[in-house]
């Protein structure tokens, strides 16, 4: 044990020798040298226009290293600059304070050592005293229109979602608007379309290849569900047209309500229906076969128990069950196609 | 009793390893300190741009595993992902100039590719191009011959007629018959082209327009049901009825979308008006297969071919006028609202010349559907604590196509002509929305919520003398209530009830297509719906629901969530779905312990539950069933139970090896069961002993749970070589277990009685995939 022990302090030393080595032929006494005057940031403007005020001035009040500590504390914080808001060329683009206020008694505190600071007027932070429809007002100010038209009175809104308890404003990458990521980020509150995602029967959500805002409006829509479109079935039909029709033979329900069958965010039955046919039909059509003899056992035919070599599961019951004849449930465009057959 | 008391002490070894762990630390950052603020700024400003180069290894074949991810085949498959961005608008100066090119999944099916060009607040331009394979099934066989994405398949001429009639034991296919045999890997793929461009013409002024091209390729399967036409052995009479084939319909479409849109953006209002277009295109009229049920040489009778056509996707159009807009009457009261209006036509010819067409009084439908929208919602914070709103919405689909009677054969037995009018189906759906949000102090808020529906069904022109449909209109009153409190300032809690009551009308005379042309019995609808049987979307009904959650921000590092739903929904129809329950509860707990680190763990479990009573059609028994008495009036049952259960666990940590490694794991695991039983409810019938497994017309009892497991761990690790360069490792395993009946029919050595055997499965599967690649970051 004492052979270990010295083994170890032995491997110590030589690392920090080997660190020293490495590291202080360049090196002038700064690291861990807090006594040394540090080279202070000048009060400039990192990024923004005017961002000075907030990315110049811990370095007085309470960091040893005593450089923009912004650049230290919070890098992340910089990384605005790569994006939209990032751009001092474009004369929308905003400040600090634009966002966060004024913050006069943030900027003016002069507390020491490990005091802190009040927090900005507007905060953004996961708990944070401001509310969200002030932290809301500060973005909309800016994105007012087109797609948040509906934003005043939405499920959103009045749940008290604000815009950053979806979008990373200060991130490089916002992790809401990528497709591959932006359903992690949703499934943050909607916790059972994170179930969903999980059944046999999916959209290429994780897969990546589509994103929930390709059918939903998070800022608010004029559709149900915050639906993208005036309605679902035209939601739909924007990738499914050929199911748009207008069909020759139409399927009642297809032209009101696609969710009549359908559940979009995920099912244990193939293709993302509601139930199993027949069952499923039955819900809607009592006749003319499905009162004739109930769906039991013998539609999961002999392989599925019924062991009676008599007794054949019929085709209106097994596979595809109904649709097995009326396999144009979404409509049919065939002159002899009235029941869905053609 | 015994104290423990632990004191710092600071010994040698300690103070040696505590030393060298601060050197190597503190080493990069006295590195970093070399670069002056500038040079960190303008590194921090410029974007991370990055080439991925890798290689991924499949361990097996699997559509279903592959089916959106492009990881179908066994074997390798190349990482190729890129972002690259530039333009001078990163340089901190006056510049606005941003472009980007990025790839992802560019090995793959799943591929996809971005170029974007422009000037911040002026224009831009952005093309890009998105692929996906859609893997349905590899595991399909058919003894047609035909290529997949084609529309028209042929039997073997050898193929002799499949033997649908005899007995279940004869009912095999013959070797030469099994020989035709042969598996099909069944999918579609969608490419997608897009283009977008947005100008500013002034500071509230912009004009954007968007364009995809979808063109897609492939098959779906479908089935397909003809005549059988097959002579009864030992009878001088043909076989009676549906035929039914798995096949493979070509989605061999293209659809073009537009967006036009021009906006203005004011002190107090906004408006928008725009286009928006999308034409579809079928690249082929029909699907036309021979009838494996039948033979040319079967005696021909009326309605029985041996090719069998069905009519695929019309192309359509539609074409709509969108404007939407919202002004601020003070900043307390706004209103918005919309309006569009949309032309969605169809004509393409029908099938000309087809023998189970007896009468097409036009050439084409010449199909028209005006759609209507309309909104409107006013909104006013009436003080500090409390917002009021109020929303209207209309939206109509009016479909002005012409009806006619059509005259045609059908599938069944019936060797007469059968007459049917299209229904061309409209509706109306009217909405009124009233919400409050009232704050009681800092930490309450009480909202209350009144909903009001209405929705009317007809057809504009019928061709027949009534109404096209049973089910005519809905009205739906819902009043819901949610109470929201910050128990603290870390917790919140919240509980919300509404109930839901739903009429119906409902015009029993109405004669359907279902139906034919005649009137209805009144004691049977809708085709056959015995008189107080109605659909699920259109019965009346009352229902309950109950949401509780909270909120538990323990900590900035530390967060627990729960929430539960329960519903419950009762029918008012006679026959029909009766009531349906579900609940559902989320547990959730995420745990940022660093910086660098993190786990998170969730539960979903859900159950829904529904029941059907329907009306037993006792002339339709056969006699088995009739002399063991089942009385009239009898009706059956058939209960849904659907089970749910979702688990995950995520970490993350990073930092390790002096903030050079990350590694990454990631666990889920989802069970989902859908059960029926069916029952009978024979009220006082004398069944003679017989039960549901008896070899008889009793088809009741509990069917095989539809049952799917799915399990994925995926492991990765990244490793920084240095400030540029990164090694990525990753390992996925993810195993479904799927055990469904549906498919029972599809297997060899027995089919239903008319189904022609697909040899497919549910499509389980256990796959491993590992990969590794090196990551180049620069800026």
């Amino acid at each position: 044990m004492k052979q270990a022990r010295q083994m170890l302090l032995s491997a110590c030393v030589g690392m920090l020798l080997v660190s020293g080595a490495a590291f202080g032929a360049d090196e002038p006494a700064i690291a861990g040298d807090t006594t040394v005057a540090p080279a202070k940031a000048p009060a400039k403007d990192l990024i923004l226009k005017g961002d000075a005020k907030c990315t110049g001035c811990h370095d007085e009040a309470d960091e040893p290293i005593g450089r923009a500590t912004m650049l230290e504390l919070n890098p992340g914080v910089l990384a605005i600059a790569t994006t939209r808001h990032g751009v001092k060329g474009d004369e929308r683009t905003p400040t600090c304070t634009d966002c966060h206020g004024e913050s006069k008694d943030h900027i003016n505190f002069k507390g020491k050592g490990k005091e802190k600071p009040p927090a900005p007027d507007r905060s953004f932070r996961k708990i944070t005293a401001t509310p969200a429809a002030e932290r809301n007002a500060a973005c909309l100010t800016c994105h007012k229109g087109d797609k948040r038209t509906h934003w005043e009175g939405s499920q959103h809104a009045a749940n008290d979602v604000a815009c950053n308890s979806c979008h990373k404003v200060h991130a490089e990458h916002d992790p809401v608007r990528n497709k591959k990521t932006q359903a992690e980020v949703c499934f943050t509150c909607h916790k059972n379309e994170r179930a969903d995602t999980h059944k046999i029967s999916t959209h290429p959500l994780a897969a990546g290849k589509m994103g929930c805002s390709d059918c939903h409006n998070a800022h608010g829509s004029a559709g149900p569900k915050l639906l993208k479109k005036n309605t679902l079935n035209e939601t739909c039909f924007t990738c499914h047209a050929e199911k748009r029709g207008p069909f020759l033979w139409e399927h009642q329900p297809v032209t009101e309500d696609c969710s009549s069958c359908h559940t979009p965010h995920g099912s244990n039955i193939t293709p993302l229906l509601k139930s199993r046919a027949p069952f499923m039909c039955s819900e809607c059509h009592d006749g003319p076969h499905n009162s004739d003899v109930p769906y039991g056992t013998v539609a999961a035919g002999i392989q599925g128990g019924y062991a009676n070599p008599n007794m054949n599961p019929t085709e209106n019951a097994t596979g595809r069950g109904c649709m097995n004849c009326h396999s144009m449930v979404h409509g049919s465009n065939h002159p002899a196609g009235a029941l869905l057959h053609r | 009793m015994r104290i423990c008391k632990n004191e710092m002490r600071m010994g040698a070894l300690s103070l040696a390893v505590s030393s060298a762990l601060a050197v190597m630390f503190a080493a990069p950052m006295s590195v970093y300190a070399e670069e002056s603020w500038e040079d960190e700024v303008a590194t921090i400003r410029h974007p991370t741009n990055y080439i991925e180069l890798g290689a991924e290894s499949v361990s097996k074949d699997s559509a279903k595993f592959g089916e959106y991810n492009g990881l179908n085949e066994k074997g390798g498959k190349a990482i190729v992902n890129f972002s690259v961005r530039g333009g001078d608008a990163y340089e901190g100066g006056d510049g606005i100039t941003r472009w980007s090119l990025a790839g992802k999944d560019l090995g793959t099916t799943s591929r996809e590719l971005g170029v974007a060009l422009g000037k911040q607040g002026r224009w831009n331009l952005k093309v890009g191009y998105d692929e996906l394979r859609h893997n349905i099934t590899d595991t399909y066989q058919t003894p047609l011959q035909g290529i997949m994405g084609g529309n028209v398949f042929t039997l073997p001429p050898s193929f002799e007629a499949f033997n649908a009639q005899s007995a279940t034991s004869a009912r095999v296919l013959t070797a030469n018959q099994l020989g035709a045999f042969h598996t099909e890997d069944v999918g579609t793929t969608r490419k997608n082209t897009s283009m977008a461009a947005g100008i500013n013409l002034s500071p509230e002024l912009s004009l954007k327009f968007d364009y995809n091209h979808l063109a897609q390729s492939g098959a779906k399967l479908i089935a397909g049901a003809a005549r059988g036409g097959e002579a009864v052995p030992g009878t001088a009479t043909t076989w009676r009825a549906e035929a039914v084939a798995m096949l493979m319909n070509p989605t061999n479409y293209k659809t073009d979308t537009f967006n036009l849109s021009l906006n203005w953006v004011g002190e107090s209002g906004h408006l928008t008006g725009g286009y928006f277009g999308s034409l579809f295109k079928d690249g082929y009229d029909r699907l036309s297969y021979e009838n494996p049920m039948m033979t040319a040489a079967a005696t021909p009778v009326p309605g029985v071919f041996q090719t069998t056509t069905l009519g695929t996707a019309p192309d359509n159009q539609l074409h709509q006028l969108n404007l939407s807009g919202g002004y601020a009457f003070s900043p307390a009261t706004k209103l918005a609202g919309g309006i569009s209006y949309g032309r969605n036509t169809q004509n393409t010819a029908f099938l000309a010349g087809m023998p189970e067409t007896v009468l097409a009084p036009q050439a084409s439908l010449d199909g028209l559907v005006v759609t209507k929208h309309a909104d409107a919602k006013l909104t006013n914070r009436t003080t500090q604590a409390l917002t009021l709103s109020a929303t209207l919405k209309y939206n109509e689909r009016d479909n002005r196509s012409s009806s006619n009677v059509y005259q045609y054969y059908a599938i069944n037995n019936v060797t007469a002509v059968d007459s049917s009018a299209n229904a061309p189906y409209s509706n109306k759906k009217s909405e009124l929305e009233l919400a409050g949000d009232y704050r009681l102090g800092k930490s309450q808020t009480v909202r209350l919520a009144y909903d009001l529906e209405k929705i009317t069904r007809q057809c504009g022109d019928y061709a027949l003398a009534s109404n096209c449909l049973v089910d005519t209109d809905n009205t739906e009153n819902k009043l819901g209530v949610k109470y929201r409190v910050k128990a603290s300032g870390d917790l919140g809690l919240n509980v919300g009830y509404s109930i839901a009551k739903r009429k119906g009308g409902y015009d029993n005379n109405a004669i359907t297509p279902l139906g034919g042309l005649d009137a209805n019995s009144l004691t049977r609808v809708n085709s056959q719906d015995y008189v107080g049987f109605v659909a699920v979307p259109y019965a009346a009904r009352t229902q309950n629901v109950l949401k509780a959650g909270a909120d538990w921000q323990a900590s900035e590092k530390l967060n627990f969530s729960a929430e539960g739903r329960y519903a419950n929904t009762k029918y008012d129809s006679t026959y029909g779905v009766k009531d349906g329950k579900t609940w559902g509860v989320n547990l959730d707990a995420t745990y940022n312990y660093s910086e660098d680190g993190s786990v998170s763990t969730y539960l979903s479990q859900n159950r829904r539950e529904q029941s059907m009573t329907i009306k037993q059609n006792n002339a339709a028994i056969v006699a088995s069933a009739t002399a063991i008495g089942v009385p009239a009036n009898s009706s059956w049952t058939n209960d849904l139970k659907e089970d749910g259960v979702s688990l995950g666990l995520n970490a993350k940590q990073g930092g390790l090896m002096a903030g050079k490694l990350e590694l990454g794991g990631d666990l889920t695991y989802s069970l989902d069961k859908t059960g029926y039983e069916t029952q009978q409810n024979y009220a006082g019938a004398t069944t003679g002993g017989l039960t549901c497994s008896s070899p008889n017309i009793l088809s009741c009892g509990v069917l095989p749970d539809i049952k799917s497991r799915l399990i994925t761990f995926k492991l990765t690790g990244i490793y920084a070589l240095d400030q540029a360069s990164k090694v990525s490792v990753g390992y996925m395993f993810q195993q479904l277990k799927s055990d469904d009946y549906a498919y029972n029919a599809f297997q060899y050595g027995f089919t239903s009685s008319r189904l022609m055997p697909t040899n497919q499965t549910s499509g389980s599967y256990a796959v491993n995939v590992i990969g590794a690649s090196y990551i180049y970051s620069f800026k």
